[in-house]
């Protein structure tokens, strides 16, 4: 028997999404985003996208700033000390694209309750908030206050999350799916939650020394349709145990994307105006910029 | 008065630490509430167990971070798991003793607004929004909220409440179905204040030595409960300074 090998091209892989979908990208702020995916989808000119994700990172912001989504789900976020969300952000405030906005951990649980197929799930957070309060007046409100059936307690029950496709970026993967994620791992109930779960992997590892790591494998085969190897796949971002996030380059995204006409310039010269991931690292500083940001063996950044 | 010899943020750092007890559960973010549960870690309290909310517990960070996300703060954790294993497991099952949270604006009751402030016109400007941040204001024991005393961001009302205080006047919080505490302590460059949490209202405990009651007064935009008495915030000691400046922060980067 021939193990099933899903590996796919980063513009395979992304093909497949369909305009309109619900996606969930993997990014945390500054840390392992799905920024090649977040490009592709760019370049392949997507459209009307819903993102959700539990901390706004990056990899949406690129989205949001190329006008390819239409609806954003998220629990608040920000570029760290590099910034603000400038595309997010500016369109929250110009009414450009329809904005949900919760808590980290009402969107995380939004995600554990879909990843384990339930319809709603209940939290104890968002009571007396104005979060809840512009969430109950949406048009069809995805929360509800109610009380506990045994207890009384009040509680927000939430109307879970089932992302249609999960863009997940890992340290490594084997070829039918397997997926090993070091460090914090916010994404994983997310990534589970999706109809279909696409991991990208900087590293492709054999799939005879996956048993050998199973204590770090996250994602399991089971669940995972295809797998993209993208080695840098998450730059400017961090990957935990493997490089740290470029300091150069995020300052210089902060700084263009503080404008609208300044974020189209960073497409233009980044994304839009390069071939592929490819050419755009070496744009970024290439080899010599990667061996910089090669994370320390010990210190993992 | 003798002019002092610590800074502003030290003297912070030293009132935040002094609050926290041995073997508490700290919900720390960036900057300050790091390097005051850092400080109380390094003196009293060995034992406290630091949380970040996007799945690190128990680290210890060597080299200054620019954020949560960035794995500088994750430098010798002993536990990585998700926001269910920290905001999850930790904060909403009840076992977070300390919050702490930082704002844009904090208001007489201790509503925090993270999320938006009005502009010219109908205009807003949109900040970062919650993250944990309303999570861990609903649902720990007590909040601890670090932050510059200034008259715009010590507000009457704030203008969103990203992260619920005692709400109002009375026991609002409670009937709401919150949960946690509430807030407990704002540390400002100015003073130490707490709550009447019977009331839900914000009270000045102490005034840093060489700041004056009007200028606290001055720069806080509602009417702080009071006592009579008002003793000043105890300073940083040399052994505090020498931590602060030689192990905890020794770039200066907060501090």
């Amino acid at each position: 028997m021939v193990k099933l090998n899903k590996i796919r091209s980063l513009s395979e892989a992304v093909a497949s999404v369909r305009d309109g979908s619900h996606l969930f990208l993997s990014g945390f702020a500054i840390s392992r985003n799905a920024i090649a995916v977040a490009h592709e989808l760019i370049r392949q000119n997507k459209r009307e996208l819903t993102l959700s994700q539990c901390i706004g990172a990056m990899d949406a912001d690129l989205l949001v700033g190329a006008g390819a989504v239409k609806r954003y789900i998220y629990g608040g976020g920000s570029l760290d000390r590099f910034g603000p969300l400038w595309n997010i952000n500016r369109a929250i405030e110009q009414g450009a694209i329809e904005v949900d906005e919760f808590s980290g951990l009402s969107m995380a649980l939004r995600f554990l309750g879909g990843s384990l197929g339930l319809p709603c799930i209940p939290i104890q957070s968002l009571l007396g908030s104005d979060i809840l309060k512009n969430l109950l007046n949406k048009e069809v409100p995805e929360v509800k206050v109610t009380e506990c059936p045994f207890t009384g307690e009040k509680m927000v029950l939430l109307k879970t999350l089932q992302p249609d496709v999960a863009f997940v970026h890992v340290q490594k993967a084997d070829c039918t799916g397997n997926a090993i994620i070091q460090g914090p791992r916010w994404d994983e109930d997310a990534a589970k939650a999706a109809d279909q779960i696409v991991i990208v992997a900087d590293e492709i590892i054999p799939t005879e020394l996956t048993p050998f790591l199973v204590e770090e494998v996250r994602i399991p085969a089971g669940r995972v349709s295809m797998v993209v190897h993208q080695p840098y796949g998450a730059h400017p971002t961090s990957l935990y145990g493997v490089y740290d996030y470029d300091r150069e380059h995020l300052t210089e995204y902060a700084s263009m994307a503080r404008t609208p006409d300044g974020m189209q310039e960073y497409l233009d010269r980044y994304v839009r105006g390069v071939k592929d991931f490819s050419a755009y690292l070496e744009a970024v500083g290439g080899l010599e910029k990667m061996i910089r940001i090669k994370a320390d063996a010990l210190k993992k950044y | 008065m003798p002019e002092a010899n610590y800074s502003k943020g030290e003297i912070m750092a030293a009132a935040g630490a002094r609050e926290i007890k041995d073997g508490q559960n700290i919900v720390v973010g960036l900057g300050l509430p790091q390097v005051a549960a850092l400080l109380a870690k390094n003196t009293h309290a060995p034992n406290i167990s630091m949380i970040n909310e996007q799945g690190v517990v128990g680290f210890s960070p060597v080299d200054p971070a620019v954020g949560m996300a960035d794995p500088r703060m994750w430098y010798k954790a002993t536990y990585f798991n998700s926001f269910i294993g920290t905001l999850g497991s930790f904060l909403h099952r009840g076992k977070v003793d300390i919050g702490f949270l930082g704002a844009l604006e904090v208001d007489q009751f201790g509503n925090m607004n993270s999320t938006m402030v009005g502009g010219p016109g109908n205009t807003i400007r949109h900040f970062t929004g919650s993250g944990g941040a309303n999570d861990i204001a609903s649902l720990a024991k007590n909040i601890m909220i670090i932050m510059r005393h200034e008259k715009r961001k010590l507000r009457a009302a704030v203008q969103y409440i990203t992260s619920p205080g005692y709400l109002g006047e009375g026991n609002l919080r409670q009937s709401t179905g919150l949960k946690g505490g509430g807030p407990w302590r704002v540390i400002t460059d100015k003073a130490v204040l707490g709550f009447d949490r019977a009331r839900g209202r914000m009270k000045l405990l102490s005034i840093h030595p060489g700041v004056e009651l009007d200028d606290v007064l001055e720069n806080t935009g509602f009417e702080l409960l009071r006592d009579e008495q008002l003793p000043a915030t105890v300073p940083p000691t040399a052994e505090e300074l020498k931590l602060l400046r030689e192990v905890i922060d020794p770039t200066g980067m907060y501090i």
